[in-house]
């Protein structure tokens, strides 16, 4: 496992940052001074429709099957565009949910891939996590360039991804060329006496052509610069966003007969952002 | 409160407001509260916590707890060693105990026990909880079969609604027994109350969380079972743990058919109509509902109509019941079926709940039904069959050690109504004896018979008295020179008599055959005249004989008749076994004129066959 930080640095994210300061004070007794930005919403979906209904089909297309090798990790869920297993709850959510059938699993995995790619920006989501040993729900991006370059050269950002053993810990990470797989370049981010999958939690990245900024309910907990990247700098091109709910595989481990199922990723909203001056 | 709150509130609320509630966060209202029992979550940290006394249970080892100074979590000054005995260990057969405080302490700040534990072996500690104070124990939360290993970890009780505890004295207890008979150590440590905000998603049920639906009556009761309790532990399995009736509220949606308690008793109180019992926690409705579909006045089942000399009883009230070992084996691990008996106005019944499989069981001493034709039992299911049950009903001889099975269908236009079942032992097949019969195995075939009521469980002899003579009356033997034969094949009659004279009567009266013999029968006595061909002068004979011959009246007379007329009766006794042959002394007839008798005639009911009426000499 990766190391766990309770990242400490003085910057100020945005403009509601100096009251987010504050209150995070309650929890954490460091503050966080981000240089003020200027974010204007260029895409989102809030989820609104009534329950049942599909993912909004000018956002969202469906990523269906098993994939190859178990979407290249080994899992074990077979994807589907029903609405058991992704639909809107007629509240303002989406619910991904992992449905177990004897010793299948059936789950979603939604993306923008050919509706909407962005290079640079801010990219968010409010969310309620799935738990329980081998739930692997993500929140991620990837180059849009994969149909040609492949991966990992078209790069990939992962803004959460939770291990339901550890309902408590999320980890942003990104793969590109020569550090992928096993070996990318991440960090996780721990509750204190809390976990993500009981109240709703803003995951998000910030991302311009120098570094990727990492936050927890805007809390910077990882900054990856240009710099350190062990090889090369794939992330200066339009990536595209995807929400899925995987079951077991090589990152997460399988479930056990304790894992409660179904399962339900709840997503408030998905938010990009471009920078303006 | 925390940055979550704060992130879901910011995009609904404008920042004013949200300063609000922070300001509120400095100053909570709880805390204004004045606190009458201290909140010490200590319960053993490196000793005693203030005012903790231990206590063994009664019949463990007395010595199996004590303060180890060697073994500790991290490295601390002490921990609680608990040493479980080996299997018949004189001075105690396990390893258990209270933790208790003398005076309460208020633990509504917490929302878990938790504690390190290790042992000297793999083993599974049995019993492991809090909320008993050696009295009511009203709040008992529990874990069964906690896993622990030879490596300290932390584990963790939750409390299910710590709002209920304000005022606890029962901070630990513990009951463990050896592993395959061989005892060994475990040790607690860090044993504490905390505020854990990593356990989650609590889900709470009755009835297994099933909603019931049940017919029942005024009079009936059960207990709410199947009371559940899970919660998402911090490495995201969920932990089920056993929790006191008391942490549910449960309510009735109309009291005037159902009434429940706080222990979950509920008591059908009235009906025609139905009423739904419910529960909550912590405010929150927990999964799974009864719904009492009362019908008013309890349906008795059908009274027995065998005659109690051919019946051996096991279970009614219309019949003396042999002795009974149990009518519930609650056979583990595989049985589920419980008993909620009940008794209405003096009519017990059982009921079994849950049902899968249950055994009744008489076996001291066993029934010699060598006698008997056939099992009866009455049966009913009170919930509403959507498809066929099958219910298997099994007879054990412990003698020969075999049984017989068969399989009754009830479909659902049987369910809430009493069904009888009549089972011959010929369909009994493999029972091939039954003279030492022990059990009788109820077995829901199909699975869908949640609950029934059984009664009248009883072996019988079908063999029913016939209402016909199988045997002919007996021949006379009076010689015919001292006879005046009125109807018999043995004698000459009188000339002209009408044994079937048209007196308004209900009666019908023929002569039937018996055995090639002319029986005189009267079906369906009220009376039944004989007209004499002639009048007789009977003065010189001394009896008037009879054989008669009735299985089901209870009320006959004979008479003779003079002009008058004059008659006067005798009372014969029925019903009877077999032919009974009698011979009347005519003085009984007075004051009938025995030298001008006209007529006879018989009253009474039932159904008689009559042979050799005649007088005659000594």
């Amino acid at each position: 496992m990766n190391t766990t930080v309770i990242f400490k640095r003085i910057r100020i994210p945005f403009i509601l940052a100096a009251l987010m300061a504050f209150f995070s004070g309650f929890e954490r007794d460091d503050f966080q001074k981000l240089e003020e930005r200027n974010w204007q919403e260029t895409w989102s979906d809030d989820f609104d429709g009534p329950a049942g209904q599909l993912p909004d089909a000018t956002k969202w297309t469906f990523d269906i099957g098993t994939g190859d090798g178990g979407w290249g990790n080994a899992e074990l869920q077979s994807y589907t565009n029903r609405p058991e297993n992704v639909s809107l709850d007629g509240e303002g959510n989406l619910v991904i949910t992992a449905i177990q059938d004897g010793n299948r699993f059936t789950s979603a995995r939604i993306k923008t891939q050919g509706l909407f790619a962005q290079q640079y920006g801010r990219f968010e989501a409010l969310m309620k996590t799935p738990y329980g040993p081998g739930l692997w729900p993500a929140f991620w991006m990837l180059g849009e360039n994969i149909e040609t370059v492949g991966w990992p050269q078209c790069g990939e950002i992962d803004i959460m991804e939770l291990r339901g053993q550890e309902p408590h810990i999320i980890h942003g990470t990104i793969h590109g060329p020569g550090y992928s797989g096993g070996n990318p370049i991440t960090k996780s981010y721990a509750l204190a006496n809390n976990r993500f999958d009981v109240d709703f939690h803003l995951f998000a990245v910030e991302w311009d052509e120098d570094k990727i900024d990492f936050f927890v309910d805007d809390y910077l907990y990882q900054r990856i610069e240009r710099s350190v990247a062990p090889g090369e700098w794939v992330y200066n091109q339009p990536f595209f966003i995807l929400l899925n709910v995987a079951v077991g595989g090589n990152y997460v481990g399988f479930p056990t007969a304790d894992t409660p199922f179904p399962q339900k990723m709840i997503i408030d909203y998905v938010k990009a952002y471009q920078l303006v001056d | 409160m925390n940055t979550n709150i704060l992130v879901k509130l910011k995009k609904y609320i404008p920042a004013g407001i949200v300063l609000m509630l922070l300001m509120g966060c400095e100053r909570e209202l709880d805390e204004l509260k004045p606190v009458i029992f201290p909140d010490n979550p200590e319960v053993f940290i490196d000793g005693f916590s203030a005012g903790l006394n231990y206590a063994a249970f009664g019949g463990s080892l007395p010595t199996a707890f004590d303060v180890d100074t060697r073994e500790t979590w991290n490295n601390s000054k002490a921990s609680m060693r608990f040493d479980v005995p080996n299997a018949g260990d004189p001075e105690g057969a396990y390893a258990g105990g209270v933790f208790f405080t003398d005076a309460s302490r208020d633990l509504s700040g917490y929302n878990a026990l938790t504690f390190w534990a290790k042992a000297s072996q793999s083993a599974v500690l049995d019993l492991v909880g809090f909320g008993n104070d050696l009295g009511a124990s009203k709040y008992q939360v529990t874990i069964s079969g906690l896993n622990v290993s030879t490596s300290w970890k932390k584990y963790i009780i939750p409390i299910p609604d710590p709002s209920k505890l304000s005022t606890e004295r029962g901070m630990f207890f513990y009951s463990v027994g050896p592993v395959d008979g061989k005892g060994y150590s475990f040790w607690i440590d860090e044993l504490k109350f905390e505020k854990l905000g990593t356990i989650a998603h609590p889900q709470f049920g009755i009835l297994s969380g099933q909603n019931q639906v049940e017919t029942a009556f005024i009079g009936v009761s059960k207990t709410i079972g199947g009371l559940t309790s899970i919660f998402n532990m911090p490495t995201g399995v969920n932990q089920e743990i056993n929790i006191a009736p008391a942490y549910f509220e449960f309510e009735s949606s109309n009291p005037s058919v159902a009434s429940v308690d706080a222990t979950g008793y509920v008591m059908v109180t009235g009906g025609p109509g139905d009423a739904a019992i419910t529960a909550s926690v912590g405010g929150e409705t927990v999964d799974g509902s009864l719904t009492v579909q009362s019908q008013g006045e309890f349906q008795h089942a059908p009274d027995p109509t065998q005659p109690a000399e051919n019946v051996i009883s096991i279970f009614s009230n219309a019949y003396p019941n042999v002795p009974v070992n149990y009518y519930n084996g609650y056979w583990q691990p595989y049985q589920t079926t419980g008993s909620a008996d009940f008794e209405v106005t003096g009519d017990h019944v059982l009921h079994y709940t849950d049902f899968n499989f249950v055994g009744i069981e008489f076996s001291s001493p066993t029934i010699n039904a060598s006698a008997m034709t056939h099992l009866h039992i009455d049966i009913f299911i009170p919930n509403i069959l959507t498809t066929n049950a099958r219910l298997s009903i099994e007879v054990v001889d412990f003698g020969a050690d075999v049984s017989g099975t068969v399989t009754s269908t009830i479909t659902p236009a049987q369910s809430q109504q009493w069904v009888s079942l009549d089972i011959p032992f010929s369909e009994l097949s493999g029972l091939s004896a039954r003279t030492n019969l022990a059990q009788i195995i109820f077995v829901d075939v199909n699975n869908n018979i949640a609950n029934f009521y059984a009664d009248n469980i009883y072996f019988y002899n079908e063999a029913t008295t016939p209402s016909v003579p199988a045997t002919a009356a007996p021949a006379p033997t009076h010689s015919a020179a001292n006879v005046i034969s009125v109807f018999s094949d043995a004698y000459t009659q009188i000339a002209g008599t009408n044994v079937n004279p048209g007196w308004g009567q209900a009666t019908v009266t023929e002569i039937v055959q018996v055995q090639g013999n002319n029986t005189l029968r009267m079906a369906g006595l009220n009376y039944q005249g004989i007209e004499l061909g002639s009048s007789q002068d009977v003065s010189e004979m001394q009896f008037l004989h009879l054989d008669f011959w009735t299985s089901n009246s209870t009320a006959l007379s004979v008479y003779l008749i003079s002009p008058g007329p004059v008659e006067t009766g005798y009372t014969l006794t029925v019903p009877t076994s077999g032919w009974t042959s009698i011979d009347i002394p005519l003085s009984s007839f007075s004051p009938v004129d025995l030298t001008d008798v006209i007529q006879l005639k018989f009253d009474g009911n039932g159904d008689i066959y009559l042979d050799n009426i005649y007088f005659r000499k000594n």
